[in-house]
Formats: C-alpha cells, sequence, structure tokens
C-alpha cells in the first residue's frame, strides 16, 4: 500500500549472555540498550534482522520514523496541569512620541 | 539445631541446587505471554512484507513448521525432550536461557 512504511523496533529484553551473532545483529540494527527504539524500512533485509531477535524486541509498522525529540516527548508524563493563556493585551494606540523613538 | 551449624542439606553436603522440577502457574503465565509476544512479531513481520509483495524465506519456513501459542499443547510449553530423563521429558526452564531462546517443536512421539 504505502511504499514508504518503517518498523519500529524496540529492544525488549537484553541479549547478555546470548551468541555473539545475536548480539551482532542488535549492534547492526542499532539497537545498544534497553527500552531504545529505532526505525527501520520495511525490507526483507531488515525483516530478517528482526526475525533474528524476534525474542528479543517489540515491532510495530509505522508510516515515519520520529525523531528523538518526538520519541522523549511520547514517554514524558502527563504534567498534571496546563497553563491557561494569557489574555490578549490590547494593541497600544501609536502615538507620535513612540514614533519619534522609532 | 540453629545458628550457623545447624545440619541443613547445602552445608552438610556441600553443592545442592533447588530448582524445582516443573513450572509454577506464574513461571506458566509469563511463559504464555512471551510465546504471544513471538508470535505477534512474527505477524507483524509477515503482514508488512505482504503489504509490499515481499517474502522471506525464514519467515515462511517458521510459519509452516513452528505452531502459534494457541496451537501448542501444554507439553510443549512447558516441558521439552530429553534423552536422559526419566519418560523423557523436562521442564522447558532447565534449558539455558530459556525465557530468550524459542523452544516449540519436540520429536514426534514424545
Amino acid at each position: 500500500m504505502s511504499a514508504s512504511a518503517y518498523f519500529r523496533i524496540t529492544l525488549h529484553r537484553s541479549a547478555i549472555g546470548l551468541p555473539q551473532r545475536t548480539r551482532g545483529v542488535l549492534m547492526a540494527l542499532g539497537l545498544r540498550r534497553r527500552q531504545q527504539t529505532v526505525f527501520h524500512p520495511v525490507e526483507p533485509q531488515f525483516a530478517g534482522m528482526i526475525f533474528k531477535v524476534k525474542e528479543l524486541v517489540r515491532v510495530e509498522t509505522v508510516d515515519k520514523p520520529l525523531s528523538k525529540a518526538e520519541l522523549k516527548e511520547e514517554r514524558k508524563p502527563d504534567p498534571g496541569f496546563y497553563l491557561e493563556s494569557r489574555a490578549a493585551v490590547p494593541t497600544p494606540v501609536v502615538e507620535e512620541s513612540a514614533e519619534v523613538r522609532l | 539445631m540453629f545458628g550457623a551449624f545447624r545440619f541443613t542439606s547445602p552445608l552438610n553436603g556441600g553443592l545442592l541446587w533447588k530448582i524445582p522440577w516443573r513450572l509454577s502457574r506464574f513461571q506458566k503465565l509469563r511463559q504464555r505471554r512471551r510465546l504471544r509476544a513471538v508470535d505477534s512479531v512474527v505477524s507483524t513481520l509477515d503482514e508488512a512484507l505482504a503489504k509490499q509483495g515481499e517474502t522471506l524465506k525464514a519467515l515462511e519456513i517458521w510459519k509452516n513448521e513452528m505452531p502459534t501459542e494457541a496451537e501448542m499443547l501444554p507439553k510443549d510449553k512447558y516441558t521439552m525432550f530429553d534423552r536422559k530423563e526419566k519418560r523423557y521429558r523436562k521442564g522447558i526452564h532447565k534449558l539455558p536461557k530459556w525465557t530468550r531462546v524459542s523452544q516449540r517443536v519436540n520429536p514426534p512421539g514424545y
């Protein structure tokens, strides 16, 4: 359907004590620590890599990759309050003196 | 009787590992959840590739040979074949790294 789909891959289980090949696959995917999320395009090449570490990761399909800032925003808890925006200040009448200063 | 010189099996005989011979029901619950998590990863990969019109050989082999969590027998979920065990079965928790490796099928007839 959509030509640009991405895998959203999160490392859920650590690869400590697992074979070097498994850890190498995680390195190749760019997963270094638990709960880290990376995005890769939907291609057989990446699908095969995910398949190798299917016991360790959680995978979703998304339309576009998120930036680091957007991922952080996702993790942010609800602060429990919101700031009311200040009421609009009436525009000051332009006087002659103001113009002189400009 | 009590204190540092009590006669317990580990103190008397030395090495005594207390690994229960079967899983508790909570371990079994988590095992089922892990099996389902792997199933969901496999189905996600399969659906995503199918949308692009691609296939993956390893994925096809897995789909043909491996049962999903719902299709597995309890016997295969929680125990595995071992030729050295009495009745040829041992708890799956005896498998090294058993929470992070897939062990789903056993020899037919055992």
